[in-house]
């Protein structure tokens, strides 16, 4: 195991918390640990692709990375009115 | 090991000590407007680990991806955090400036 795949590791490890805000808090906060969650599953996308030397996963965390953008902002509209 | 594999993984590990960072804030913080301060570290983590990539790889198209993702959430995170607080003040005031019994100190235009 080198060092890349121990950052994909650990980056993947790092998703379990975010899920753990987004069961348990509000869903204001959930919002937040879903932006971190998903910056965190693009990064482990990228170091995956360099540890394995397979672009096709970097391409899909730049993917991952514009979708999530775009759910976000769909989830913030329902913020906006959830009163 | 070269320099460059010991700077790459330098990178690396400090990327991914960033992306911890953010994830400990965000669970540990106690609201919602202090979890947003963290969105922050997670880009420079993809700053640090594309630095790696660049430092390990040269120029090739995995090191632009990185670069592109990179400057992807560098885009994305601040207009998240500030669309999140507006959203959020929204759902709390039905408006996002400050309300009267606030007591927040505004310049008045």
């Amino acid at each position: 195991m080198n060092g890349w795949q121990l950052a994909a590791a650990a980056l993947t490890a790092a998703l379990v918390p975010c899920g753990w805000v987004c069961l348990r808090r509000s869903f204001a906060e959930g919002l937040v640990a879903i932006q971190v969650a998903a910056a965190m599953s693009a990064l482990a996308l990228l170091t995956l692709a360099e540890a394995e030397g397979r672009e096709p996963f970097a391409n899909l965390a730049l993917v991952l990375a514009v979708l999530s953008f775009a759910g976000t902002l769909v989830f913030l509209r329902f913020l906006e009115r959830q009163r | 090991m070269s320099a460059t594999t010991a700077i790459s993984y330098a990178l690396l590990a400090a990327g991914v000590g960033f992306a911890l960072f953010a994830v400990t804030g965000v669970t540990t913080m106690g609201d919602l407007y202090s979890r947003l301060h963290y969105l922050a570290p997670s880009t420079l983590a993809a700053l640090l680990i594309a630095a790696a990539i660049w430092v390990r790889e040269g120029p090739s198209m995995i090191a632009l991806q990185a670069t592109l993702l990179a400057g992807f959430l560098l885009f994305a995170a601040p207009a998240l955090a500030h669309g999140t607080a507006r959203a959020a003040r929204i759902a709390e005031h039905g408006d996002w400036r400050p309300q009267r019994g606030e007591r927040v100190d505004v310049e008045e235009r």
